[in-house]
């Protein structure tokens, strides 16, 4: 009973860690090499929604100063943060697809168990 | 003196500058923009260097980004096992690109040298900026860095097997990372800090209130930092990603690239955890026994090997594990081992893909049975070999002596002699897969049957240093080992 | 198609330099902003042909922007050390700081953030152009 409902107390945080598990496991089991590279940013856009769920301020303001109000600001430290990660994701989601392309002109499939296929034949 | 004080921001902005200049320079003036890049590696030489004159004389240096103190601002620190890794990085990383200038011509298509050039400078900024960084997020950012500039310069070279085996790599440091990045959000949500100091206080009262946060976080950093340092069962991207680069690129990657991850590793555990969590739960336990099936599974897989650069690969595995049993042990003796492990290693590794790569630049040999009477032909690349080949078994007069030497002795002074057999017996599987290259290289009857470029005097000049260093490394250990028992002493 | 492009088209960029120079003001900054300009351009070399494309800013240009841009970054730390304070400083080593909230506060941010905003920018147009002329 406790644990059930701590468990919906936290939901932000139970959502951010299947959607963690379900990348992880996506990017390592499926073959399909594209598919691969949408697990991955879906196994960093969940760490990011775990940095957002931490760092939430009941009733706060967007840490920007405004003239006159006296409000609470909400932690700006972890925004750096998932911003910074976003383009730290960004460019190896661009550098995975440029590979992919080469790859795919070289092999013919995006099938990564054909091209393990193809490798131990050579 | 004004600029001394700022060096350790500087030895990383030095090589981020010729990074994003070397492309400029190698479209308009090609000559100019090799000439900039040693410029570059020797300026941050000589300024870590001076940085380590400076943290003998007057203990750690700390250095605040932009002028904020932490917990504000971003803090990079200079103590001496810190100094000492980027020493050991930007000195053979050094050597590595004297190497390279004349390499690469040989291997790449001549446009995408200057794009080579670059790379290179942002994987050696990179990695000394993951040695000088004392705030978690900076780690992050730093080690993605690392990271995409390792896979390009692999996949820079574009054919069949380089490309897949980037990929591969791709993606599993990509895993890696995001487990880093959830024991990081793990951390923070349990201490609200990112600078390792503040970190280490907080926890130390913390772990009593949040345990399982805290090993959580611990767990997913030895799976991220494990995957990308290749220790045992996540070492699968290894062999490929080395064997099929360019050789520059093999020797970085094996001699330095895998070894700072075990050098943040070792930083987690020491300096973000707190003391006592080693002492309670031995997470230590479970690096010493996959480092120890390691060391044996290396050389057995290496034993079975055709290609010669893939042999080279998978002894990577076996002599990382080495360092990882350093870690393990939980002991002084056993981090000087370890550590002096990194130097002894990064060289000798990086000499004998040097040397393969002189094989197959005079001779396009790469399969192991065709180098049969290759020592008649090649004499100096095949004296390299054997040098090289001692110090991975450890023989007397090596460096690669030293280390396992600190190694075994640490693991009789905790007890556990069971180690020292398994230190000896991957030494004796070590040999078994070195010394008949050795062997047949200089004693073989025919001789030797195909052609022979003469190698240029770049190349040979480079061996020549790493054979130089290796002896000297197994003779005049003194100076060094003192610095590493000195600064493991106060880690206990 | 082509004409909404051709309308649309200055409006992205005007806002695109809006998101980048208010970095300090309002959410967005360098990446966001210099993001939504290079998208601009790659959307004239979508909807219209890639040659089209190409004359908006030719190979050499954004070769020269992503260094420059990434070296103008560098620069400005190496001259807040040159003023006495550490890598990278702000106030502490007198940029001009105006009053909070109006646009040519905070010194060093916005320059930093002009420098980025152009190096992304000219590397999102650079990453399409790879992908889309290697594939000829």
């Amino acid at each position: 009973m406790e644990m059930l409902s701590g468990i919906i107390d936290n939901y932000y945080y139970m959502v951010a860690i299947i959607l963690f598990v379900i990348g992880m496991y996506t990017m390592l089991t499926h073959a399909n090499m594209i598919k691969k590279v949408i697990a991955m940013n879906i196994m960093d856009t969940s760490v990011f929604l775990m940095f957002v769920a931490i760092g939430y301020t009941h009733g706060a303001q967007a840490p920007i100063i405004k003239e006159g109000a006296d409000t609470i600001y909400a932690n700006p430290l972890p925004g750096a943060l998932i911003l910074t990660g976003i383009v730290v994701a960004v460019s190896v989601t661009a550098y995975a697809l440029s590979l992919i392309v080469k790859i795919y002109r070289y092999y013919g499939t995006c099938d990564y168990d054909e091209i393990c296929e193809i490798r131990s034949q050579e | 003196m004004g600029l001394a004080d700022h060096f350790p921001a500087l030895i990383i902005v030095v090589m981020f500058i010729s990074a994003f200049l070397s492309p400029l320079l190698y479209r308009w003036a090609e000559k100019v923009s090799s000439y900039f890049v040693t410029a570059s590696l020797l300026t941050a030489f000589v300024f870590s260097v001076a940085l380590l004159v400076q943290v003998q004389q007057s203990g750690p240096v700390l250095y605040y980004m932009g002028g904020w103190p932490p917990p504000w601002g971003i803090e990079l620190r200079a103590d001496p096992l810190r100094v000492y890794i980027l020493i050991v990085v930007i000195s053979v990383s050094l050597w590595i690109f004297l190497y390279a200038l004349r390499d690469l011509k040989h291997e790449l298509k001549k446009t995408v040298i200057g794009w080579y050039y670059s790379l290179y400078s942002i994987l050696v900024g990179s990695m000394a900026g993951i040695a000088l960084t004392n705030d978690l997020f900076n780690l992050f950012v730093l080690m993605e860095i690392c990271a995409i500039s390792a896979c390009a310069i692999i996949s820079i070279k574009e054919d069949r097997e380089c490309l897949e085996a980037s990929f591969k790599y791709l993606i599993l440091s990509a895993m890696g990372t995001g487990c880093f990045l959830l024991g990081v959000a793990m951390l923070y949500m349990a201490t609200g800090y990112l600078n390792y100091s503040f970190i280490q206080v907080e926890l130390a009262e913390a772990i009593i209130h949040y345990p399982l946060n805290i090993f959580t976080a611990a767990a997913l950093f030895i799976a991220a930092f494990g995957t990308k340092a290749a220790l045992f069962p996540l070492h699968v991207w290894l062999p490929d990603a080395h064997a099929s680069a360019p050789t520059p690129s093999s020797a970085m990657l094996s001699g330095l690239v895998i070894k700072i991850y075990a050098f943040a590793l070792f930083l987690m555990f020491y300096q973000v955890f707190p003391k006592t969590m080693l002492d309670t739960i031995p997470l230590n336990e479970i690096i010493l026994w996959m480092a120890a099936l390691g060391t044996m599974f290396g050389s057995i897989y290496a034993m079975i090997q055709t290609d010669l650069k893939k042999m080279l690969a998978y002894s990577s595995i076996g002599q990382i594990s080495y360092i990882f049993m350093g870690i393990g042990f939980h002991h002084d003796l056993a981090l000087v081992g370890g550590f002096y492990h990194i130097m002894v290693h990064a060289v000798t590794k990086a000499l004998l893909f040097m040397t393969a790569g002189v094989i197959i630049y005079s001779t396009g040999v790469r399969k192991i049975s065709d180098l049969a009477g290759i020592g008649r032909v090649l004499p100096l690349a095949m004296l390299a070999f054997t040098i090289g080949s001692a110090s991975m078994i450890g023989i007397p007069g090596t460096g690669g002596l030293i280390s396992k030497w600190y190694l075994a002795l640490s693991a009789l002074e905790i007890g556990r002699p069971f180690f020292v057999l398994v230190i000896l017996a991957s030494s004796l599987l070590n040999a078994i897969y070195y010394m008949p290259i050795v062997i047949n290289a200089f004693m073989h009857q025919e001789d030797f049957q195909h052609d022979v470029r003469t190698v240029p005097l770049f190349m040979q000049v480079s061996l020549l240093v790493g054979m130089v260093f290796i002896i000297i490394s197994g003779f005049f250990s003194r100076p060094v080992v003192s610095l590493l028992e000195q600064a493991a002493s106060l880690l206990f | 198609m082509r004409i909404t492009s051709r309308l649309v088209v200055p409006f992205i960029q005007i806002y695109g330099i809006y998101v980048v120079l208010h970095g300090h003001l309002s959410p967005g900054g360098s990446f966001s902003g210099g993001a939504i300009f290079g998208a601009s351009l790659v959307l004239v070399a979508l909807s219209f042909n890639l040659e089209t494309g190409a004359k908006q800013i030719s190979h050499q240009t954004a070769s020269l922007l992503e260094s420059g841009g990434v070296l103008g970054f560098v620069i400005t730390g190496l001259v807040a050390i040159a003023l006495g304070g550490n890598y990278l400083s702000n106030r502490a080593a007198g940029f001009p700081a105006g009053q909070a909230g109006e646009l040519f506060s905070a010194g060093a941010i916005l320059i930093i953030t002009v420098f980025v905003g152009i190096k992304v920018a000219s590397t999102i147009v650079t990453l399409f152009y790879n992908i889309i002329e290697g594939e000829k």
